[in-house]
């Protein structure tokens, strides 16, 4: 117990103090500011051999190995300076904010800039998730990318990490570590860009029986709706002008090809009055999965272009709070992240209180 | 080239890679391939053979493609229990031969056994660091055994080769080439601070007694019988150098380098009297040493010994010496406290005019005049003879000079042997033989005519090389070079005692074969050895060629300086020139050398590492593309120049309106460039397309000559028709 306070006390210091020397940026450069080389455990090695390449020759009084054994200390210096020089000016690019789904791979891209070529990089994230330690499934603890050779140029890379759980989670700072040459030191920068991940709900597909949709805001609405397995634009309901910039798809060809002129076609599906998709409906008794089938509906409306509401209230009592859980309904691509960004960030009520 | 495994797991080298770890071993062994015993030797090249059968049946591995062919260092693997076995086995081997070896010979071959047992077992990259590891540490020890300078350059060589394979684990890519150039430029960037540390560091003396090399000994030995010494005559290795540092360098037939005295005489051999007079000396003597008495002009030298494993050494007759490691003996020979297993540097004064021993000492005096009587009768005869004739001893050793002299005898490495080793029988019949015969006859007759006399051993003159003359010197008499004394200088000679004069030398070669005396050998000599010895290229042929000469000695005074300098700095020598340069609080100074000679040395990195980075720079272009602007320019100096904005292909279309008869040429040039800017080939695609690129960037220069510039004019409306080609991409 003790133990751990102290670690967690060193580790706090040690994160204040590397917050100012390395602060957050977009935008990283390697230099001095924010390099780290210390000796590998080869490095070690290496000097423990050379002080007994010494006391060989010290005990044979033999001038020709103690110049070997000198040498070679030399050489230990000389491959600092190069290990150092491999790695710095290597600069380092990535977006902030990310999203994926829970229980998926989400990828973090890393652009590299490079002006020489580098040797031997392996980037991975330097905060070891808590739940992975605990899983003895997987035999590596984290996903490193290694890369052998950096070419002068753009260089993007992708760090892969796995998302346990639903949730915005912080996944702190990059480590970027090089062993060239010679295995003899380690130089490592850890980097921050700030990087946020959303992680949705893992979409889980729901049974037509279990399901019935709320037709209306009102109680007594029973609609016939069901859930629509396919996308369906099944209807055919006009023909309007051609205006630039339209699909191809949609436009009519026969009546091109008869000389009538440029005309799309619009079609329309049948749709209910506008549907919300309730949290308090879901199937399940468990929070998560009912989150889950939400995530899933909403992906599926959002993927067939319907309109939608999102309605996260528990009780369905309004309050002041409720602004952000209820989404009105509407249709595009900012709306569906918005309602998959409060499905990943919700949080039960009775859990605030 | 991006992967996603974890490296610790498994440890891969591509397979030019697992080549060079193989051929690192076959350096490495054979680097202390003389220290090895046969069957050793074999059992090594054995696991070798092994190594590379099952490299070569290893295909391609599927790890990554990109990297060529990586082979899985695992497929070298043998079942550990084959290992195991051969491991026990091998190490049962040795400990039954270590007695014989010695215990250095022993962990050398233990060593190179483990290092090439390793290589089977590579499964990590610890194993392979451990590996590596030792394959330096197998390079140092073959530098226990041999120092010089040709040797050494071959250690760093190999050295070299070494940190290439460590390095090559790093960058998979990079050509052998390139690595070894970047380990090269590593390790001259690290000589400064190495060099610095060398003469600056303090040297400390042993900590604990290590197991010395025990070799076979070579050179004199102190059983000598006629003919032993023709033998060690045939062999043209070097047995030890002098410097007389600037003094004039003492005649040739004054160099007369004594090792031991043989007083015993058996019949048959001369041994050395090494019960009575040495016991006397180690009680009594050990505290004291033994004080010579000098007089006359003395003269001062190093004598630089090659190891011999003998305590021997060699020194001009009435040495004095202040070293602390060697030993004056009562016979006015020199010893080494220990057995000579290394290059051992000591400093001699003579005096070559001092008298040895005026007084003798009856235990002595029986001593050498103990002949066994019956063994050469003929002699003992002619001695009786003799002294009636010639009362003076003197006089009496003349005339036997005199009979050496005028009647015929040989002086040839080819002697008849003799039965029994029977004086008379050289004497009297066969009248060849070589210096042992000589000095060995001349001794019984003065013995047997009662002049107590006894045989010395050493070595005779020494080859004078000027070539490692210091430019110092400014005095033009002194000779600055120094002596170089072979195996075939080897020689006996006499010593009879006379009233008043003491131990007085005479040398029975020089009434034979003046001219080994005062120059040395005979060209027929030289001949002869050269006949008889199985030397690849003689002494006498390389003495024949003056250039061969020159630069033989040429060599042999880099040798010289190397053994002088670098193998001879010893704790003393580092003593007097910090002294001399710092003067008071040494420590501190030294300190503060080894400090700024670090910081030098990273100064000097950082500077390296800014220029190449300046020149890294400049080149921001891949070499395609430089080929591409070359052609650009040359069709913007015709007036067609690409715009910013436009892209190559947009570029293309525009030279194929304009140029026609190169659009062919143009467009595929246009195409091969796009291939190689947007996408990764390997090195020898890469090479036919640049060669592709080069030959139609060629052909369109070509073709451009003939047109003639065009107008401004026409350029410009050239351009305006073009973009309104690309408002409507859609048509």
């Amino acid at each position: 117990m003790a133990a751990n306070s102290f670690k967690a006390f060193f580790h706090h210091r040690f994160d204040t103090w590397l917050k100012r020397r390395v602060p957050s940026r977009s935008h990283h450069q390697l230099s001095r500011q924010n390099i780290f080389i210390m000796p590998t455990k080869f490095g070690f090695a290496y000097l423990l051999f050379v002080f007994l390449l010494f006391l060989l020759a010290t005990n044979y009084q033999n001038n020709i190995i103690m110049l070997m054994s000198y040498l070679l200390a030399s050489f230990f210096i000389s491959v600092m300076m190069h290990s150092f020089y491999n790695f710095s000016g290597l600069g380092f690019q990535s977006t902030a904010k990310h999203s994926g789904f829970a229980k998926q791979t989400i990828n973090v891209p890393v652009t590299i800039i490079a002006t020489k070529q580098h040797f031997d990089l392996t980037l991975s994230f330097a905060k070891q998730p808590k739940q992975l330690k605990q899983s003895k499934q997987s035999k590596q603890q984290q996903q490193k990318i290694y890369l052998e050779q950096c070419h002068a140029g753009n260089t993007e890379v992708v760090l892969p990490y796995m998302a346990k759980q639903r949730g915005t989670v912080n996944i702190g700072r990059i480590k970027i570590a090089s062993e060239y040459s010679f295995g003899l030191f380690v130089a490592w920068a850890v980097l921050d860009f700030s990087h946020q991940i959303t992680v949705y709900p893992q979409p889980k597909k729901i049974n037509a029986n279990q399901y019935r949709l709320a037709g209306q805001d009102s109680q007594n609405a029973n609609s016939t709706n069901y859930a629509n397995q396919s996308a369906g634009l099944d209807d055919f309901s006009e023909l309007k002008n051609y205006v630039l910039g339209e699909s191809r798809a949609r436009i009519a060809w026969k009546q091109f090809a008869r000389g009538q002129g440029r005309y799309t076609k619009h079609y329309q599906s049948q749709q209910g009055s506008l549907p919300w998709l309730k949290l308090s409906e879901m199937p399940s008794a468990n929070l998560e999965s009912q989150l889950s089938y939400l995530c899933y509906l909403v992906l599926e409306y959002s993927h067939s272009e319907q309109r939608f509401g999102l309605d996260l209230t528990v009780n369905g009592s309004s309050s002041a709070s409720d602004v952000d859980k209820k989404f009105a309904p509407n249709v595009g691509f900012v709306h569906q992240n918005a309602c998959l960004t409060a499905l990943a960030n919700f949080k039960q009520r009775a859990r605030e209180s | 080239m991006i992967n996603n495994t974890d490296q610790t797991l498994s440890f891969n080298l591509p397979k030019n890679s697992a080549w060079l770890l193989w051929g690192c071993q076959l350096v490495n062994i054979s680097s202390l391939a003389a220290e090895l015993s046969t069957w050793m030797l074999a059992i090594l090249a054995l696991c070798l053979c092994w190594q590379a059968l099952l490299l070569s049946r290893q295909k391609a591995s599927n790890v990554s493609p990109n990297v060529g062919s990586a082979i899985k260092l695992d497929a070298v693997r043998m079942s550990p229990f084959i290992l195991m076995l051969l491991a026990i086995s091998g190490c049962i081997a040795i400990a039954v031969s270590a007695r014989s070896f010695g215990v250095l010979i022993a962990m050398v071959h233990l060593l190179t056994f483990a290092y090439a047992l390793k290589a089977f077992e590579i499964k990590k990259r610890k194993d392979f660091y451990q590996h590596s590891l030792l394959g330096v540490f197998l390079l140092a020890c073959a530098l226990i055994f041999k120092q010089d300078l040709g040797f050494s350059l071959f250690i760093l060589l190999l050295l070299v080769i070494n940190l290439t394979l460590i390095h090559q684990a790093f960058a998979k890519r990079n050509s052998l080439f390139n690595a070894s150039k970047t380990v090269v430029i590593l390790l001259l960037q690290s000589s400064l601070l190495a060099i610095t540390l060398f003469v600056v560091f303090p040297r400390l003396s042993p900590f604990w007694q290590v197991p010395m090399a025990n070799s076979a000994k070579t050179g004199l030995s102190d059983v000598v019988s006629p003919g032993d010494i023709a033998n060690l005559a045939l062999s043209s290795e070097l047995a030890f150098r002098a410097n007389f540092k600037g003094e004039s360098i003492p005649a040739y037939s004054t160099l007369y380098w004594r090792a031991m005295t043989l007083e015993n005489y058996d019949g048959r051999k001369w041994t050395r009297a090494n019960n009575n007079e040495q016991g006397q000396h180690n009680t009594k003597a050990k505290q004291q040493g033994f004080n010579p008495t000098t007089s006359g002009t003395a003269i001062s030298y190093q004598v630089i010994a090659q190891p011999s494993f003998q305590p021997w050494l060699f020194a001009l007759s009435v040495a004095t010496t202040t070293d602390p490691k060697l030993v004056l003996k009562q016979d006015y020979t020199i010893q080494s406290t220990t057995i000579v297993n290394q290059l051992k540097h000591y400093q001699i004064k003579s005096y070559p005019d001092a008298p040895l021993a005026l007084s003798l000492s009856q235990q002595s005096r029986q001593r050498n005049l103990a002949i066994k009587p019956g063994s050469n009768p003929k002699l003992e005869q002619l001695a009786v003879d003799l002294k009636a004739k010639h009362p003076n001893s003197l006089a009496l050793s003349q005339a036997i000079l005199a009979t050496f002299r005028e009647q015929k005898y040989y002086y040839t490495l080819q002697a008849p042997m003799l039965i029994n080793n029977s004086l008379d029988q050289f004497y009297f019949d066969t009248k060849a033989g070589f210096c042992v015969h000589y000095a060995s006859s001349f001794t019984y007759l003065m013995r047997a005519a009662g002049v107590p006399a006894r045989v010395v051993t050493g070595y005779l003159g020494g080859e004078y090389n000027d070539e490692s003359n210091d430019a110092s010197s400014e005095d033009n008499s002194s000779q600055g070079g120094h002596l170089s004394i072979y195996q075939y200088d080897a020689h006996a000679w006499s010593e009879i005692w006379l009233e008043g004069t003491g131990w007085y030398r005479v040398d029975p070669t020089a009434a034979v074969d003046p001219e080994r005396v005062s120059k040395g050998w005979s060209s027929a000599l030289l001949a002869q050895q050269s006949e008889l010895n199985s030397d690849f290229i003689s002494l006498y042929r390389i003495k024949q060629l003056a250039w061969l000469n020159t630069l033989r000695l040429k060599l042999d005074a880099i040798n010289y300086q190397w053994t002088r300098w670098v193998l001879g700095y010893s704790a003393k020598q580092q003593y007097d020139i910090l002294k001399r340069w710092f003067g008071q609080s040494m420590p501190w100074k030294t300190a503060a050398i080894i400090a700024m000679a670090l910081m030098l040395a990273m100064a000097l990195f950082t500077l390296f590492y800014w220029l190449s980075g300046a020149k890294n720079s400049k080149h921001k272009v891949s070499p395609a593309q430089a080929v591409y602007n070359q052609c650009l320019t040359a069709l913007a100096k015709k007036g067609f120049t690409k715009e910013r904005h436009q892209t190559t292909q947009q570029f293309s279309l525009v030279i194929h309106e304009q140029l026609p008869h190169l659009s062919a040429d143009f467009t595929e040039l246009t195409s091969v460039f796009e291939c190689l800017h947007y996408q990764q080939y390997s090195e020898q695609e890469q090479l036919a397309l640049m060669a592709q690129l080069a030959k139609k960037v060629r052909d369109v220069t070509k073709a451009l000559k003939s047109v003639s510039a065009m107008s401004h004019d026409m350029k410009k409306v050239s351009s305006i028709t073009n973009n309104k080609k690309y408002k409507n991409p859609q048509q």
